[in-house]
Parts: structure tokens; C-alpha cells; sequence
């Protein structure tokens, strides 16, 4: 384990998953390293007036038989899909925490933006309009923990799950509680679909990142939850570590990263330096990875110059083709995806990438799943406002 | 965990520019008004043309904790300025814009990193970055996090920004609150750097003089604590410690400053604003 002298690293006891292609870890593990395609005509809404209606969609949320009691707010039932599967693995609910201790941190891009289109659309109730604010979700995710601890939203955009995870680890580091339900989510609704159809980033294709013939994204939805514990209260089974994180500004564009990737360059140093490693030491990265023109040639140049030599030799993946970019649960279902890869010595191929492009000189698995034991993992991500994320985890031995 | 100083606070609310600006009693200074606007500030039209308004007082929040520090904007510029930006409600009215009005909001600036984005990029801003959604709980979770990062030398200065615009939505809090406080828009910015005091933060209290804090502003969601560390800043000198609480959500915190050498209000001009 590797961290800079005392900075303990935090470790990662348990992860839950609620996402197009699967609802707890062991079958999103599967689907990843099965080549599952989680896109899909959207149903839930109607999208007929917009250039592109397929996303990740969840058509059936199937963990939870009784909705009794939880908020009907599709962002708050897709983060309690995502902790029942985690609880699950850590002996349920209620935590083993002293509720009191434990805080909820969850990284979002839209919040509870639908239960505004519903209010204004002629849901009156106060409830809905309430559970409009974008910190909804989370509270309703401490209630239904039971939890009593400091309750954080995240809204670092695309990048808000990895932000998340950084947080949450702080709070830790503080002392400010014993465990931390860290994490992102992001639901589909008119809201975003209508906002990234006006900006022309969908693609009418199937996501492609890193290939010649990539023209655009899809969104898709999900929740990711990781329990974060120190060192000496986590217990003999584990996930893996964070080692370090960062999330920076790049003070470029609203919406577009800064063209040389400036911004998620000194994000990767930053969270390294934190991790007390060089970038020697990283054995994989998951890519942002969206397959849109602006994205894949300015993070290839940044790994390009951050991995030197060792560009064309460290594996690169991307998960968004097989469940659309899910916005703030990218980066936690990312890092999720890199502890796994430790676990099971397999690294998920990018599907949809037939064709590299040349140009990137980088080493993007592609067809089938690598053999590969990763030690050392970074996850970048970038979210809309500049804001440029990257997590260094190490995955635990099998 | 080390408490930082409060180098220099920018306010700007409803009531007018500055804290000066406050009324001893804002549910009587409201006059039965709902809520008390900022309207725009008066920055570049053309460079800020797309630019909703919780970006524009963000900027102008800046500006005026720049003002109260007599400094110059190239001071904070660089990668060593660390900017959190907090927000309860302030995207709502984007937000609302682009569901009933399509074509009238750039669909980024619907997201609360539009606003920490155009500071970062008025000023010049590549440091750490953080946003939190929340009241003033949030504001004071935003500062001990900014301490953590001082004491990690991870920056050498946190800007924490706390905007909050109501005037768009006023029909929908007319739905859903029953307070008597006037919604009051407010935008601050504290400049924080490394101090030598103690900093606690307790959960599950909130009585430091929040009413009377309160009762000067008004509703401000995540601007209140800003609102708190500003209005002390003519009793902390030399002395602790001071504590400023907040409750949202539920959740109650109280910050403390304490220690032989508080920090608060350390190059902090007295009636500056």
C-alpha cells in the first residue's frame, strides 16, 4: 500500500451498483467483461421531438419489492437500489456504524431536476417542489440509511462521483465520521436529454471512444455507492484503497475542457502527489471516455504526456459505451470497474472500438477482456464548469 | 485542525452593497416583500452575454472580497487558489428557465458549476475545485474542508463562495414556505489562508447567535454563515473564540474558532464594506 507519510489511505470496504446493465456488483462486473450493451430506445419519457432518443436506460428498478416509504423520486430510488446492494454485503441495514458517525457523501450533475419538471408541470405539492433541490436525493439516501452524520451533495458536474469519493475520504481523514457512504448518481429525464440534444453531443451511433469513426455520447443512468472506512476499522475483506484524489478547475471554458487538458493533467499530478506515487506506478486507467470530438483527443494527449513513454504500454479503457455516460455516477461506477479489475485480473474491453485511431497513441483493450492484474489504477473524469477529476486506487489481492 | 484567517470577505445582498448595508430588523426592512432582488450586477455584457445571473454575482462576489482585501485580481490567479463553491437553490432559476422557456438558458449555465466556472474563468482560477449543494450547513462543512486543505498545503489560499438568487422562483417558495423571513439574495466570498487557531466543527448544535444574524439578513440559504464571520468582524480581533452555526436540512453544525490567536477577521478592514 502507498500513500505519502501520514496519509493513510482510505479504504474501499464495499461498493454498490444500480445501472442499465445490472443491479448489484457481481452482475455489473459480468456484463462489463461480457461486452452487455446497456443502450436502448428511451421509454420512460417521451423523446420523439429530440435527434436521439437512446440512452442507458434502467427499465425496471428490481431490488426493492416495497417502495413503501421512499420518496417517489426516480434519483432517490436509483441511489437506494445501489445501497441495498451494498448493505447487502456489509450485513444490512441498519450499518454497523454508530448512525451518528456515519456520512453520506453523493456526487450529482442534475440533482433532483425532474422532480422540478414535475412540479412545474402541474404536480403542485410541496413535496415534489422540495425534492426539486438538488440536495434531495442525498437526504432522502441518510434517511432510508438510517444514518445521522454529515450529509454532503457533490455538483462538480460529470465529475461529481469521483469528487464524491475524495470528500468522503476527507471527512474521514478529519475526523469527522467512521464511515462514509460515498458515491454518484444520475437519472434520465427530458431535462438533460433536451440539453445535450441543443448541444449536439449525442450520437445517432453506437459510443465509440478512442475509434476513428467516434461522433458523439449517450447518456445513460445510474447510481454507485462505495463504503469508505480507515484503515484500522475496516476489517480483514476489502475492496481496495483510495490512495489520492483531486478535483480541479481548469478556468477555460462553461462547458468545454481547456483545449490542451491542462485542467485534468494537474488533476492527475495533484491526486498522484497525494497517493505519494509517480506515474510509473499506474498499471490501468479508466478513461472519462466519452467518444465525443473534444473529449478523446485532449485526455489521450494528457495520458500521452502524464505516462511518457509508457503510453502505448498501459492499458486505457472506457465503460460508457455499455451503460451511456451516467454523469455523476461515472466516476464512482469507474472506480468501482478499476477495484474489480484488481479483484478478478481482467480488464474490460471499450466496446464499440473497432477501428483506434491512430493518432492517440495510446493502448485502448478493445474486443475482449485483458488478462491483466492491475495494482495501481487511475480514473479521470470531467464534468461541465472546467471541472477536471482523477483518483488513484490501488485494488485488493484476491 | 488548524483554523484558517479570514483574509477578506466580499458581500453583496439585496439590501445593498456590503454588510454596512444591513438593516437592524430585515422582515421590517422587507415590507411584506417576499423577496429582496439584487438584480445585475453592471459587468461586461458582451463577455458575460450567456451568463445567468447566480454566475454574474458570483463574479461580482469575487470582485468585492478583491475590494475588501486591497487586492489586486492577479493575487488570487494561479493554481494555488483553491475555490468551493456553495449553493442551495441559486441554479433553480436556470433551471427553471430551460423547462418552461426552452432556447432561453445555454444548457450549461443550468448547472451550478456554470457559477464557480465563470469566476475560475474571470479570474483566472486552476486550483482545487469543489461545489456544495446545500443551506449554511453546507457554507461551514465548505470551510473546514477549505482548512483541511490549507493544512494539507494542497493551496495557499480558499476562496469559499456562496451564492444564493430567488427572484425568478419567488412564485414557487411562495408554494412551499411558511417563514416570515424575507428571501434575500445575497452573493459572499471569504478569503481563507493558513492560521495558527484551533478550528472545531460540532454536529448537532446551532445556537451561536444564528437569530441574530438572522434577523439582520434574512432568508440568505448558504450566505448566512458569510453574513455571520463578516458581522463579527469588528469583535474577533484578538479574541475566541467565535462560533457560527447554521442549520439545514436537518442538520445542525456550529464552527468554532478558537485558540490563543483567532484568526477571524485577521486583515479584514474594519467597515470596509
Amino acid at each position: 500500500m502507498t500513500a505519502v507519510p501520514g496519509r493513510e489511505p482510505t479504504v474501499v470496504v464495499a461498493a454498490g451498483v444500480c445501472t442499465a446493465v445490472a443491479q448489484d456488483v457481481d452482475s455489473f462486473w459480468s456484463a462489463l467483461v461480457t461486452g452487455a450493451d446497456g443502450i436502448s430506445p428511451i421509454e420512460r419519457f417521451p423523446v420523439s421531438d429530440l435527434r436521439v432518443g437512446r440512452g442507458g436506460e434502467i427499465k425496471t428498478l428490481t431490488r426493492i419489492d416495497d417502495w413503501t416509504g421512499i420518496p417517489d423520486c426516480r434519483a432517490t430510488r436509483l441511489l437506494v437500489s445501489a445501497a441495498d446492494d451494498l448493505c447487502g454485503q456489509v450485513g444490512g441495514r441498519p450499518l454497523p456504524v454508530d448512525p451518528r458517525r456515519v456520512a453520506v457523501v453523493v456526487g450529482t450533475a442534475l440533482g433532483g431536476v425532474e422532480e422540478g419538471e414535475r412540479a412545474l408541470s402541474g404536480d403542485r405539492s410541496g413535496k415534489r417542489l422540495r425534492g426539486a433541490l438538488y440536495d434531495a436525493p442525498a437526504r432522502n439516501l441518510a434517511r432510508w440509511l438510517g444514518v445521522r452524520g454529515p450529509v454532503l451533495t457533490v455538483a462538480t458536474a460529470c465529475a461529481a462521483g469521483g469528487t464524491a469519493i475524495g470528500v468522503g475520504a476527507d471527512l474521514l481523514r478529519h475526523g469527522q465520521a467512521d464511515a462514509v457512504i460515498a458515491g454518484g448518481y444520475d437519472i434520465l429525464c427530458r431535462f438533460v436529454m433536451r440539453g445535450f440534444d441543443v448541444l449536439r453531443a449525442l450520437t445517432r451511433d453506437r459510443v465509440r471512444p478512442f475509434d476513428r469513426r467516434r461522433s458523439g455520447l449517450l447518456l445513460g443512468e445510474g447510481a454507485a455507492l462505495v463504503m469508505l472506512r480507515r484503515r484500522a476499522e475496516a476489517g480483514p475483506r476489502v475492496l481496495g484503497h483510495v490512495l489520492g484524489y483531486a478535483t480541479i478547475s481548469d478556468g477555460s471554458h462553461v462547458s468545454a475542457p481547456h483545449p490542451e487538458g491542462r485542467g485534468l493533467e494537474h488533476a492527475i499530478h495533484v491526486a498522484l502527489g497525494e497517493a505519494g506515487i509517480g506515474p510509473d506506478r499506474i498499471d490501468f486507467v479508466s478513461a472519462h471516455g466519452t467518444a465525443t470530438a473534444l473529449n478523446d483527443p485532449i485526455e489521450s494527449g494528457v495520458l500521452m504526456r502524464v505516462l511518457g513513454a509508457r503510453a502505448s504500454a498501459v492499458p486505457v479503457n472506457s465503460i460508457k459505451p455499455v451503460i451511456g455516460h451516467t454523469m455523476g455516477a461515472a466516476a464512482t461506477l469507474e472506480a468501482i470497474m478499476c477495484l474489480l479489475a484488481s479483484r478478478h485480473g481482467l480488464i474490460p474491453p471499450t466496446l464499440n472500438l473497432d477501428d483506434p485511431d491512430p493518432t492517440f497513441g495510446i493502448d485502448c483493450v478493445r474486443g475482449a477482456p485483458r488478462v491483466a492484474r492491475p495494482r495501481i489504477s487511475l480514473s479521470t473524469c470531467l464534468g461541465f464548469g472546467g471541472c477536471n477529476g482523477a483518483l488513484v486506487l490501488e485494488g485488493a489481492p484476491p | 485542525m488548524n483554523a484558517p484567517i479570514v483574509r477578506a470577505l466580499g458581500w453583496r445582498s439585496g439590501w445593498g452593497p456590503g454588510l454596512g448595508a444591513l438593516p437592524e430588523d430585515a422582515r421590517r426592512a422587507a415590507a411584506g416583500r417576499p423577496v429582496v432582488s439584487l438584480g445585475r450586477p453592471a459587468l461586461d455584457e458582451e463577455r458575460f452575454r450567456r451568463a445567468t445571473r447566480d454566475c454574474l454575482w458570483a463574479v461580482a462576489a469575487v470582485g468585492a472580497m478583491l475590494e475588501d482585501a486591497g487586492a489586486r485580481r492577479e493575487a488570487i490567479a494561479g493554481a494555488r487558489t483553491a475555490l468551493i463553491y456553495v449553493t442551495a437553490a441559486a441554479y433553480g432559476p436556470s433551471n427553471r428557465a430551460f423547462i418552461e422557456r426552452p432556447g432561453a438558458v445555454y444548457f450549461p449555465y443550468t448547472a451550478p458549476a456554470a457559477a464557480p466556472a465563470e469566476v475560475a474563468i474571470e479570474y483566472g482560477l486552476t486550483g482545487p475545485l469543489t461545489i456544495f449543494i446545500g443551506g449554511g450547513v453546507s457554507t461551514l462543512r465548505a470551510i473546514w474542508h477549505a482548512a483541511g486543505l490549507l493544512a494539507g498545503a494542497t493551496c495557499d489560499r480558499v476562496l469559499v463562495l456562496a451564492v444564493e438568487i430567488f427572484d425568478e422562483c419567488a412564485d414557487l417558495y411562495a408554494r412551499v414556505r411558511s417563514g416570515e423571513d424575507p428571501l434575500v439574495e445575497a452573493a459572499g466570498c471569504a478569503w481563507l489562508e493558513r492560521g495558527t487557531g484551533t478550528l472545531a466543527l460540532e454536529e448537532g448544535v446551532a445556537t451561536a447567535g444564528r437569530d441574530d444574524v438572522r434577523r439582520r439578513v434574512g432568508e440568505t440559504f448558504s450566505c448566512e454563515p458569510l453574513a455571520a464571520l463578516g458581522l463579527r468582524r469588528s469583535v474577533v480581533a484578538g479574541a475566541g473564540p467565535i462560533a457560527v452555526s447554521a442549520r439545514w436540512g436537518g442538520e445542525e453544525v456550529t464552527l468554532i474558532w478558537g485558540g490563543p490567536t483567532s484568526g477571524v477577521g485577521a486583515g479584514m478592514r474594519e467597515g470596509s464594506e
